[in-house]
């Protein structure tokens, strides 16, 4: 079953979900610029930013009345979006340097 | 010899691919002006009533933009072919075969849906005249030669690949294809059950744009990426294995947002609202992927009007497909935008983002071919202005429409669905207030400005490189 969101929470409801993505991009790109770079600040930007994303996400789930299996796909958004620019960037990293190192050995 | 379009600088799959670039640009101008008149048509109510009603302006509006997409694609994929296998087109005249056959059948279609626009459901309207399934109305001839046609460039595709060589980008390209042409077949079927029958539909409609185009996109930007960056073919390859994971993952269950409220059982309100929330995640890990490259190489593009559509074209699918789609995507709020001007929004931003702006890349990148392989990177004539502003217009004119649509739909929403509870009486309350009013009068204003963007598109097109004498920029 899911409970509708109320006319009040129209404009939390959309919002929160454009944030959401909008805040997962930015976090994705501070995190990345901040391995690339070394840079501590941009990795401390990206984890505030981050925690918007938490708040958007919280904001989300409020408005839409997320209970029971819904609750899951906060979960999932919450962990989804942190790890999964961890893990592009390993794969990032990885592709890359095995390719040069074959470009290179060529 | 450079700065001339000339026949003779093309190879046989591009020569094909120029003629469905040529069809895809008139149906693209189509399709901006039915828009501008099924926009009108919201301000005038009683423009071309009777004559050319809303049903059939929308209709064609719509339809010229798949078939010009598709057409777009299929000129993309000859124009790769024997430059990615390494060998002559199989099956070349049967391909030219193909595209008369496909360019007439459309012209056909387009004339009977213009010149017969009301009658009878009957098998008989079924069969010549309109199949009535919303995007996809070719009437059921058309349908069958359209199956013909897409499997008679899949043996083009396929046996080209298989007498040449085969590389990652063609192995998923070819996977691709057969379920482009299969899945077209769940709409071709008739039943009575309309729930069964949107069941259906919505494989061709979801299965196609979420899954099969976006791989065929994936595949195109990774040749592009090559050709226009010089970017490493191992690491483009492993990166399209990637995104085919990731969007097939998300995006084959992601169908159930669709299933919401079309008579399925209650299980696909749980399975679309996961898998819908899931879609976004590889379009925010991509961005990861494209610091690391910006950041970790410095490239210099071969082509800087095509490379600056494909830039349009990670943005416009972030934030149209991305963005707009999970703000009304999880069913706790779709119950009330669905069908209102929403989803025209997101349906704008997302189509002309993720694959409009894609296409007219490679249109730039057979241009610069056509011409000889002239220079297209800095310093163009005029600083290239056409091509600048072609961007800006078409780009800043989607997006306020996107806007004005945006604001329509919101008002409709809450007033028309949440206030009014869906009635018709509900409906016409939504479309006189103030600001769905002034949202199509926005709408219509942003339209002009695409149209003005497209106008200078084309011309660009037929006169960029013209009488240049610097070969391209080597990357």
């Amino acid at each position: 079953m899911i409970d509708p969101v109320e006319m009040q929470d129209f404009f939390a409801a959309f919002f929160s979900g454009a944030l959401v993505i909008v805040f997962g991009a930015i976090y994705a790109l501070f995190l990345a610029w901040g391995r690339l770079r070394g840079s501590r600040n941009f990795i401390a930007a990206a984890y505030g930013v981050y925690a918007l994303l938490v708040i958007a996400v919280l904001v989300l789930a409020e408005a839409m009345h997320f209970d029971g299996f819904w609750n899951l796909i906060t979960v999932v958004m919450l962990v989804g979006y942190l790890l999964a620019p961890h893990g592009i960037w390993l794969l990032s990293r990885d592709t890359h340097n095995e390719a040069e190192a074959k470009f290179n050995s060529d | 010899m450079l700065g001339v379009l000339d026949n003779n600088n093309l190879n046989g799959g591009q020569k094909l691919a120029v003629k469905y670039f040529s069809v895809a640009v008139i149906l693209f101008v189509a399709q901006i002006l039915f828009g501008l008149i099924a926009g009108m048509q919201f301000i005038m109510p009683d423009l071309f009533f009777n004559v050319l009603d809303f049903n059939v302006t929308r209709m064609v509006h719509i339809n010229a933009m798949v078939v010009w997409l598709l057409m777009g694609f299929m000129g993309s994929i000859y124009w790769l072919l024997e430059d990615e296998a390494g060998v002559e087109t199989v099956g070349l005249k049967l391909g030219n075969l193909a595209f008369w056959l496909l360019t007439s059948a459309v012209t056909v279609v387009v004339l009977v849906y213009l010149f017969i626009q009301v009658g009878p459901g009957d098998d008989f309207t079924r069969w010549f005249v309109n199949e009535g399934r919303e995007y996809i109305e070719a009437p059921r001839w058309a349908d069958i030669g359209i199956v013909v046609c897409m499997l008679i460039f899949f043996y083009n595709a396929a046996a080209t690949f298989m007498k040449g060589r085969w590389s990652g980008i063609s192995g998923v390209l070819i996977l691709d294809l057969v379920a482009l042409a299969g899945i077209y077949l769940a709409g071709m079927f008739y039943t009575t059950n309309i729930s069964v029958d949107q069941f259906w539909w919505w494989w061709v409609i979801h299965l196609w744009v979420e899954a099969t185009w976006e791989v065929l996109v994936g595949c195109i930007m990774a040749w592009g990426l090559i050709k226009l960056l010089g970017a490493r073919r191992q690491i483009v390859t492993t990166w399209l294995y990637i995104e085919v994971a990731l969007m097939f993952g998300s995006g084959i269950l992601g169908l159930g947002h669709h299933y919401f409220w079309i008579g399925t059982p209650e299980y696909w309100l749980s399975i679309g609202g996961f898998f819908s929330a899931l879609e976004p995640v590889p379009l925010v890990a991509m961005v990861v992927h494209s610091v690391y490259d910006s950041g970790a190489h410095k490239f210099k593009a071969a082509n800087h009007p095509a490379m600056a559509w494909l830039i349009a074209h990670t943005f416009g699918n972030f934030f149209g497909a991305g963005v707009w789609g999970f703000m009304h995507t999880l069913p706790q709020i779709n119950l009330y935008t669905h069908g209102t001007q929403w989803t025209a929004s997101h349906g704008h931003l997302a189509f002309f983002g993720a694959y409009a702006t894609i296409v007219i890349a490679v249109f730039y990148i057979a241009v610069q071919q056509w011409r000889g392989g002239v220079w297209m990177s800095g310093g163009l004539a005029g600083n290239g202005w056409k091509w600048k502003w072609a961007l800006g217009l078409l780009n800043g004119g989607v997006l306020g429409m996107t806007m004005a649509l945006l604001i329509a739909g919101y008002e409709q929403s809450f007033i028309e669905r949440a206030i009014e509870g869906s009635t018709w009486q509900g409906y016409f309350v939504a479309q006189v207030h103030p600001w769905f009013i002034q949202g199509m009068n926005w709408r219509m204003v942003f339209g002009v400005v695409t149209a003005m963007g497209i106008v200078l598109l084309v011309w660009d097109l037929l006169t960029i490189g013209k009488g240049e004498n610097r070969a391209k920029q080597e990357v």
